[in-house]
């Protein structure tokens, strides 16, 4: 009579099978899914294009700045990039509603550039990126982040001495 | 001539619910293989609903669903069981590695990506994809396979 235990069980647990596609389908909370990209935050060390297994991201020099450019058709969700990202630019969410139609093919991708901008410390052409946090103590504020953002690497390393933070 | 039409149309309605599914693997690491059956064997995600089942004979199927880079070993047998896939059919490439290579993108060995050998309709990138994305990609396939027969 084991048999009549399980249909009992299963009368009123109701059918195990998730819903999807007609209703909505569960997600884990730290599922690692399409990328994202936070231009703001970035501060063009290349990083994750360096660790990137796959070869999915990708920096290009434009005339009008620094392209980053990532494709999901390649993406592994190998999480390096996020791991190594300095400023949390470049995160995962858990989206996973990947599929598409193979004419969408090549719009599945993140291009993005970070503008060249005059440096108000010597009036250099230099990269608008954000500031580097690592090491800084104390940490940045939002108004620092954006005078950085107009310094060139040189004039960074002045206004760090100045501040008098360990760089 | 005018009964033969009508067992057509009929035979047409009842495919157009139920199309079959064939599986390729053209020199894939198992992952997305196992997302695959995972899709079709495991009562929480069951592809079935669909209307859908996975057939053992490319003769039989409806909907292809090719996973792996397309090696240089398996590349003339995965080219020739695809064409005996009847038209119309409708192919999903599952994974990264049919797409675009994935981690073994610009190899010596393989020769993807897929679609410049065969004409692919669906793309489901992930590495493996979930069971729910592969569900995802078949509902597509599906809905362009309604259009072509």
């Amino acid at each position: 009579m084991n048999f009549m235990r399980i249909f009992a069980r299963n009368l009123m647990r109701g059918p195990s099978t998730v819903p999807f596609p007609f209703g909505p389908a569960w997600t884990p909370q730290r599922l690692r899914g399409r990328i994202q990209f936070k231009l703001a935050s970035c501060t063009a060390c290349r990083a994750c294009e360096q660790v990137c297994a796959p070869g999915a991201i990708r920096f290009d020099k434009t005339p009008e700045g620094l392209r980053f450019m990532m494709w999901h058709n390649t993406c592994v969700f190998c999480g390096l990039c996020e791991f190594y990202c300095p400023t949390d630019a470049i995160s995962q969410s858990d989206d996973w509603h990947l599929a598409h139609r193979v004419d969408k093919k090549f719009e599945m991708a993140i291009r993005e550039t970070v503008p060249y901008t005059a440096c108000t410390g010597c009036g250099m052409k230099t990269l608008a990126s954000a500031p580097n946090p690592v090491g800084i103590v104390p940490p940045f504020t939002a108004e620092e982040i954006e005078q950085h953002r107009h310094l060139c690497p040189a004039c960074r390393k002045k206004a760090l001495t100045n501040r008098g933070a360990t760089p | 001539m005018s009964l033969l039409h009508a067992i057509e149309s009929q035979a047409r309605r009842y495919a157009v619910r139920s199309p079959w599914i064939y599986r390729i693997n053209a020199g894939s690491c198992n992952g997305c293989d196992v997302e695959c059956a995972t899709t079709a064997l495991i009562p929480r995600y069951d592809v079935e609903r669909l209307g859908c089942q996975y057939c053992g004979s490319p003769r039989h199927a409806d909907i292809v669903l090719i996973t792996g880079p397309l090696t240089a070993r398996v590349k003339d047998d995965v080219l020739r069981v695809f064409a005996e896939v009847p038209d119309p059919k409708v192919t999903v490439a599952v994974g990264v590695c049919p797409i675009s290579g994935g981690v073994f993108r610009e190899s010596y060995a393989v020769h993807a990506p897929v679609d410049q050998y065969l004409p692919v309709d669906v793309n489901v990138p992930g590495c493996p994809p979930r069971p729910q994305a592969i569900i995802e990609g078949v509902a597509q396939a599906i809905e362009i396979w309604k259009e072509r027969i």
